[in-house]
């Protein structure tokens, strides 16, 4: 039924736009308009180049993926097709006709829809007012919301998601909101669909709801161009590859004619050695010791050791308190009992200063929300947690600060104009790279790391890895929690699998290396089979075949 | 390039391009030359000494409040109760001066305390009980200035004693106490915000509070330091005018909250919290002091000289803004 309903919506949207096509197509010199058509994109900001003329073509019903690293100029290309910025330079075309520069209202009207890394939705508004704010249907009584309501869940339904369209935007996980905002877009008539990193911030299985999606988009004609971090989400979805370094387009190539190593070494312009480096061996003393720590929302406390040197995987699924659970430790989340032992000493808990001062670092998830404060320069928020022992009766000892900070950033090799640089002006990696170097600057006993690479481009992730596993090297006990399963599997000594707040299983070295360790961590977060997960890590393959 | 060769370079390029970069980097400093330019042009008397005087003078009550206002916005919240904060400590002082004729130290104690009093409460809702600022403040505004009135009785307190008076107006190496406090406070908190880790945890609690609380700074404390302190120098402030005209009035004060939050945003912070300086405050001061000088001077009528002020106040952080985006 819905399936049937899905065709015929759909077909309605490609007959409509069919016939616009025609009609330019008449007007246009060219044979086939391009869905989005780019042409010699320049821009620069504050003199500093993004994009040195970039031209892209995206014919309608394709997947484009659109790659580069960090401050590649993806999101400025984005944002220019799609009206947000003025290009210095270069035009836009929307199937034959020319885009009016840094005009989104234009966009909008053209067919170009964006959705961004960080949603702008209207949280505490209903599903069905984001879907149609800005296009109301009224009548001479007001608002239709009734209608509003119906249209919407049939919107929803096309894409096989079933929700409420009253319930606040709020409620939602950051995955669905994003469906919304698609949805939003095809609503309004999009034939090209821009989206800038969209599996960033979901889990794993709001990804693949995500992949089908946008399938069905393309199915039905409308071309999209997304961005990404992960090679498997490439593979899935592009039809079609464009690359991007330095602001310039080094790739432009159908994806069945290039493998994963062509893309990656065309994003970083040399080939990528091992991403992982080797592991050096821990030490046997126990450095972190957690007994009975019980966060404040998670059902039952829990208790773990990290020894000296050791990097502790914390792996599970979106919402498996792996966050809480390291924010427990640090104090920045309240804890309603239990103890945290730093070296064999008690610290007191819910308190970031003490913690601080028992050598224990965070490195937070939210990089811009909570990890560096952007505002500040380098300078500042690397020596932000350790300002105390840069001052003498309350007053900065600069020149001691700057020595120290300047030999944590080299350590890190950060790469900026300065340490007087803003920390907005850095990319993603770079950033990054100032919250590690900022706990360097003293002793670290502890080192907690909240998915150290979210959003962190391949080259600078490859660094990130020698960076942990070197302090690690140095003695650090390190607990690291992860979405990313390859960083659990090459990069900790040993892992522990955590659902709804507690501890479900726990995975030495060897486990890790085993072939089909994934699908045992996956059942265990999961809480598939739960009995033999536990029991015995390496699951067996009758288990595997009847679940698929 | 070695160092020489870098200052040889910026050398040759004095063209265009230096100088809009120049113009955009201070156009509040440019702003402040025209407006002073055009009064000094228009009235011999604006350029005299006594005139600067007079608008140090005039500033100086208000540079107080504008320091405290300045930490305050930098942290990213509002004191909306300075005003009546000035209100209720002038009275308190004034009554200290009444019932202790010959202790004249210890009504400059008593305000500043009951400003102070005032501040850390403001302090305590917004840090602990976590009221937004706006909220607090403006709770304290009613407040304050109620308990102004409850002090007298509604009417404002008068034949204190001529040595109450001295305070503000003893005169030393031609200044009066009030300017000197002024230049004091500027200077002391212009350098304390670059130089000392409690200035450097403002900007971080402004920032981004999540951050800053772990990198270990203590938000809260930071938080309530800030309410208070600028309770403390609103007590300052009030005592100065109190002693100004002799006198505690529950009417002192009244809407200096606004030109003082003005001053700090013409100075170029922003209400969001983590960018701004004390030198920008200081320059949106004298900038709204010339001004009510020198229209003052021109005996333009005072219902348009509001009309006026309000204008530039809106012209000068428009021009700013469209500066800071050329800012690299």
């Amino acid at each position: 039924m819905i399936a049937m309903r899905r065709r015929n919506s759909l077909q309605k949207g490609i007959e409509m736009t069919d016939t616009n096509e025609r009609a330019e197509t008449a007007t246009v010199a060219e044979d086939q308009p391009f869905s989005l058509e780019c042409r010699n994109l320049e821009k620069a900001f504050s003199g500093i180049p993004v994009l040195r003329g970039v031209s892209l073509r995206l014919r309608p019903g394709t997947i484009t993926a659109l790659a580069g690293e960090n401050g590649a100029g993806k999101s400025t290309m984005m944002k220019i097709a799609s009206g947000q910025y003025r290009a210095d330079a270069g035009e836009v075309f929307v199937r034959g006709e020319q885009l009016h520069s840094g005009s989104s209202q234009d966009a909008t009207r053209l067919g170009v829809a964006i959705v961004p890394q960080e949603l702008a939705s209207l949280l505490d508004m209903t599903i069905y007012e984001n879907i149609f704010i800005g296009r109301e249907l009224s009548g001479p009584t007001g608002l239709r919301r009734k209608e509003m309501i119906a249209r919407a869940k049939e919107n929803l339904a096309v894409f096989g998601i079933d929700i409420d369209p009253t319930r606040k935007m709020s409620t939602l996980p950051v995955g669905l909101r994003q469906i919304v905002e698609i949805v939003k877009a095809t609503n309004t008539g999009a034939r090209v669909i821009l989206l800038d990193e969209p599996s960033s911030a979901i889990a794993e299985r709001e990804v693949s709801r995500l992949i089908t999606v946008m399938r069905q988009l393309r199915d039905a004609g409308v071309a999209l161009l997304f961005t990404t971090h992960k090679m498997e989400e490439i593979r899935a979805l592009a039809d079609h590859i464009v690359v991007l370094r330095d602001g310039g387009l080094v790739m432009d190539q159908a994806m069945s004619t290039v493998s994963d190593d062509d893309i990656v070494t065309a994003m970083i312009g040399r080939e990528l050695n091992d991403l992982f480096p080797d592991l050096p061996d821990h030490g046997e003393e126990t450095v972190l010791e957690i007994s009975d720590l019980h966060v404040e929302g998670a059902p039952a406390p829990v208790s773990f050791t990290v020894r000296r040197g050791e990097i502790l995987g914390l792996a599970g699924l979106v919402g498996a308190g792996r966050t809480e659970l390291i924010e427990g430790i640090f104090g920045i989340r309240r804890t309603l009992s239990g103890d945290v032992k730093v070296t064999g000493k008690s610290i007191k808990r819910n308190s970031p200063p003490a913690a601080i001062d028992s050598n224990v670092a965070l490195v937070p998830e939210d990089r811009k929300g909570s990890g560096g404060v952007l505002s500040m320069d380098i300078l500042d928020n690397g020596s932000l947690p350790r300002l105390a022992s840069f001052t003498l009766a309350g007053w900065l000892k600069q020149s001691a600060r700057r020595k120290a900070v300047k030999a944590a950033t080299e350590s890190v090799s950060l790469r900026s104009r300065g340490l007087n640089q803003s920390m907005e002006t850095l990319s993603g990696g770079n950033q990054q790279k100032v919250v590690f170097a900022r706990w360097l600057v003293g002793d670290v006993a502890v080192l907690l790391l909240d998915e150290p690479t979210r959003g962190v481009d391949v080259g600078a992730r490859s660094e990130i890895y020698r960076i942990i596993t070197e302090l690690a090297g140095k003695g650090m006990a390190v607990v690291m929690a992860s979405s990313d399963m390859p960083e659990i599997l090459s990069l900790s000594h040993r892992a522990l699998v955590l659902r709804g707040g507690g501890i479900v299983g726990e995975l030495d070295r060897a486990q890790l290396a085993e072939s089909d360790v994934q699908d045992t961590i996956f059942r265990l977060a999961s809480g598939l089979t739960q009995t033999q997960g536990q029991s015995n890590p390496a699951t067996p393959d009758t288990e595997k075949e009847t679940a698929r | 390039m070695s160092n020489e060769a870098v200052l040889k370079e910026r050398r040759r390029r004095i063209d265009g391009k230096f100088v809009q970069h120049l113009a955009i980097r201070y156009a509040m400093v440019i702003v402040l030359i025209f407006v002073i330019a055009f009064f000094a042009y228009r009235s011999a008397r604006f350029g005299t000494v006594d005139n600067v005087t007079t608008i140090l003078i005039a500033a100086a009550p208000f540079a107080l409040i504008a320091l405290g206002q300045t930490l305050v916005i930098l942290t990213g919240g509002i004191d909306l109760s300075v005003g009546s904060v000035i209100a209720l400590s002038s009275m308190a002082g004034a009554l200290t001066a009444k019932t202790f004729p010959d202790q004249i130290f210890l009504a400059v104690i008593v305000a500043v305390l009951v400003g102070l009093a005032a501040g850390s409460v403001n302090g305590f809702v917004v840090s602990k009980i976590n009221v937004p600022p706006f909220i607090a403040t403006l709770g304290m505004l009613t407040l304050a200035s109620g308990l102004a009135y409850v002090v007298g009785g509604g009417a404002p307190i008068n034949g204190l004693p001529a040595s109450f008076g001295s305070i503000a107006n003893t005169q030393i190496l031609g200044l009066t106490i009030p300017v000197i406090l002024m230049i004091v406070g500027i200077v002391g908190f212009g350098i304390m915000m670059r130089k000392t880790a409690f200035g450097m945890r403002i900007y971080a609690v402004g920032g981004n509070q999540l951050a800053a609380q772990i990198a270990g700074v203590k938000t809260g404390r930071v938080l309530f330091s800030v309410y208070a302190i600028s309770g403390a120098l609103a007590g300052l402030s009030g005592v100065m005018l109190a002693s100004r005209v002799i006198s505690g009035s529950p009417t002192l004060g009244q809407g200096y909250e606004l030109d003082a939050i003005a001053a700090v945003v013409i100075g170029g912070a922003s209400l969001l919290g983590g960018r701004g300086t004390v030198w920008g405050t200081a320059l949106g001061l004298l900038l709204i002091q010339t001004l009510n000088n020198g229209l003052d001077i021109l005996t333009v009528p005072a219902y348009w000289q509001d009309v006026i002020k309000g204008v530039l106040i809106v012209a000068a952080v428009a021009v700013d803004v469209w500066a800071a985006k050329r800012r690299p």
